[in-house]
């Protein structure tokens, strides 16, 4: 393999004076789906927002390490510029969607930054909705008084309308019904298929395990196991402590 | 007959000036939650910005008729008034929010802030009041009883204009809707690829820029300028903001007309002394019956 899309090296960040990430190093190659697992608490939001340069106080402060992309190292590159440059998008935990706004509104929010015409705009929109059937539906519905899988397919779909070819996701599957949960990631499968990164954050690590090509395990802010899906799965620590046995 | 209709268009007069004063609040206050205590200060600097171009453009080495100095002097107050707003925002609350200071500080450093416009003024320009000159000849109708000058009518175009302008901006344009998605959730705008601080620095030129344009308005009006001109008006239009429903737009227009309506119908009935006791009092009241404003929306609940 050639430089990977996404090299996380030796990463530590805190929050205040608690140190978060004590030194946690990771790639992602282009076109793979990389998963993150981990309880509770371990790190991987934080890990996440250290890439996408998210700002403190919400966001984590980076003490050490560095992050790369293409090679380069975006440390100290501004948020907005990760998403419309490099076109890297997050989609954080808790969605975050703007409530206020109606769907399409969601939607047009997104393109801000892209330089791209009309044409590559109303085919990306097009897409989205394609992908997303139910968003078409309620495009011109305040975005707040959709259901949470809705809100989280909005979420997904406005980071698609950013123009990323490298998305970042974070719990997709949180608070979503079993179906809408293996929809959700029949889609971002096909994503993937026609060229997206993905990296996945996941509670449900039997889920993500089966999702992604290869996986690591962080607790209390280290990696403590890294490999391809299929023999993280048979670890039996993995197995033990996160795979229910 | 004639009495009310004279009543209405005073109303409606001082109605546009606490709206276009409000309308400075509110949007601050929506991409902030800031409340620009030197807003009405910046009214103030505004009016002082007319003056000087006025009177620099009228003088020997311009030479220009009343009404080219009228015409250039409104886009020029203005972007030059905006440009205050802009660098307080830079120089004063932008460190602040970058060391993540608490709300309370920003709003003391905004208080401090137009105490030094105020005093600077002071300090540079003395204490003698200024007299703006006359720009537009006025010309007085009258239908009866009921009269009508053309600065006023200027005055009540000039705030529906920004109105429409505004409403356009915030619900048709790219950069109103990063406004409005501010307003409701910060954490993900740098997500969309929108950069914070430009959608900021954007809010504070609309605003500074209508508080320019009602101290220009204002002084043509009301001919006399003075380093606290801002200070009764600017808390006045504060109030009316907050009774129209901080953040929003439509309720800073409206909470102004409201203002300027119960204050002409009060001196109506009663000594104009009772004018601001009864006004205050009555939106007093409004805000006991419905404590977010007229439009305000219960602060929405993020997941």
């Amino acid at each position: 393999m050639n430089t990977p899309l996404l090299e996380v090296e030796n990463l530590h960040v805190k929050y205040g004076n608690i140190e978060a990430l004590h030194g946690i190093s990771f790639t992602v190659g282009e076109g793979e789906i990389v998963t993150l697992i981990g309880a509770n608490g371990a790190g991987k939001s934080t890990t996440l927002m250290a890439v996408a340069q998210l700002p403190p106080p919400e966001a984590p402060k980076i003490t050490g390490g560095d992050i790369r992309f293409r090679g380069q190292s975006i440390l100290g590159m501004a948020p907005d510029r990760i998403v419309a440059d490099l076109h890297l998008a997050l989609v954080p935990e808790g969605r975050h969607i703007f409530g206020n706004l109606t769907v399409e509104e969601n939607l047009k929010l997104a393109t801000y930054a892209r330089k791209d015409g009309v044409n590559e705009l109303n085919r990306d929109y097009k897409r989205v909705y394609q992908l997303f059937p139910r968003l078409n539906e309620r495009r011109k519905q305040r975005s707040e008084s959709l259901s949470g899988g809705e809100q989280q397919m909005l979420a997904v779909g406005r980071a698609l309308m950013s123009g990323c070819r490298f998305i970042m996701l974070d719990e997709p599957s949180m608070g979503l019904a079993p179906l809408l949960m293996y929809d959700m990631f029949r889609t971002l499968k096909e994503l993937n298929e026609e060229g997206m990164t993905i990296l996945l954050i996941e509670q449900n690590a039997n889920l993500a395990l089966k999702f992604a090509h290869r996986g690591y395990v962080i607790d209390t802010g280290e990696i403590v196991a890294h490999g391809p899906c299929a023999s993280l799965m048979e670890n039996p620590e993995v197995k033990k402590a996160y795979l229910g046995g | 007959m004639d009495f009310i209709i004279q009543n209405i268009l005073n109303a409606l007069q001082w109605g546009s000036f606490y709206a276009l004063i409000a309308l400075g609040y509110t949007l601050v206050y929506g991409v902030l939650r800031l409340i620009n205590f030197a807003h009405g200060d910046i009214f103030m600097v505004g009016a002082y910005i007319a003056f000087f171009l006025a009177t620099t453009m009228l003088g020997p080495s311009f030479g220009l008729s009343p009404f080219m100095t009228f015409v250039i002097a409104v886009p020029l107050t203005m972007a030059l008034t905006a440009c205050v707003g802009v660098t307080l925002e830079r120089i004063a609350y932008r460190p602040l929010r970058r060391k993540g200071a608490h709300r309370l500080y920003v709003v003391i450093t905004a208080l401090m802030c137009g105490l030094i416009l105020e005093y600077g003024n002071l300090a540079v320009l003395g204490a003698s009041r200024l007299k703006f000159p006359d720009l537009i000849e006025k010309s007085i109708w009258s239908v009866g009883d009921v009269t009508m000058t053309n600065l006023k009518v200027i005055v009540i175009v000039a705030a529906v204009v920004v109105f429409i302008f505004l409403n356009f901006i915030v619900t048709k344009t790219k950069i109103g809707m990063a406004m409005r998605g501010i307003s409701y959730d910060k954490f993900a705008i740098p997500l969309m690829g929108i950069p914070i601080d430009s959608i900021i620095v954007f809010t504070f030129i609309l605003g500074s820029g209508f508080a320019g344009l009602a101290g220009l308005l204002f002084a043509m009006s009301y001919p006399i300028l003075e380093p606290f001109m801002g200070m009764i008006i600017g808390w006045k239009a504060f109030i009316a903001a907050v009774v129209g429903g901080i953040g929003d737009i439509r309720g800073a227009f409206y909470g102004g007309f409201l203002l300027g309506f119960i204050e002409v119908g009060v001196v109506t009935v009663f000594p104009s002394t009772y004018r601001d006791l009864f006004a205050f009092s009555i939106l007093l009241l409004i805000l006991w019956i419905k404590p977010t404003g007229l439009f305000g929306m219960p602060q929405s609940t993020k997941i």
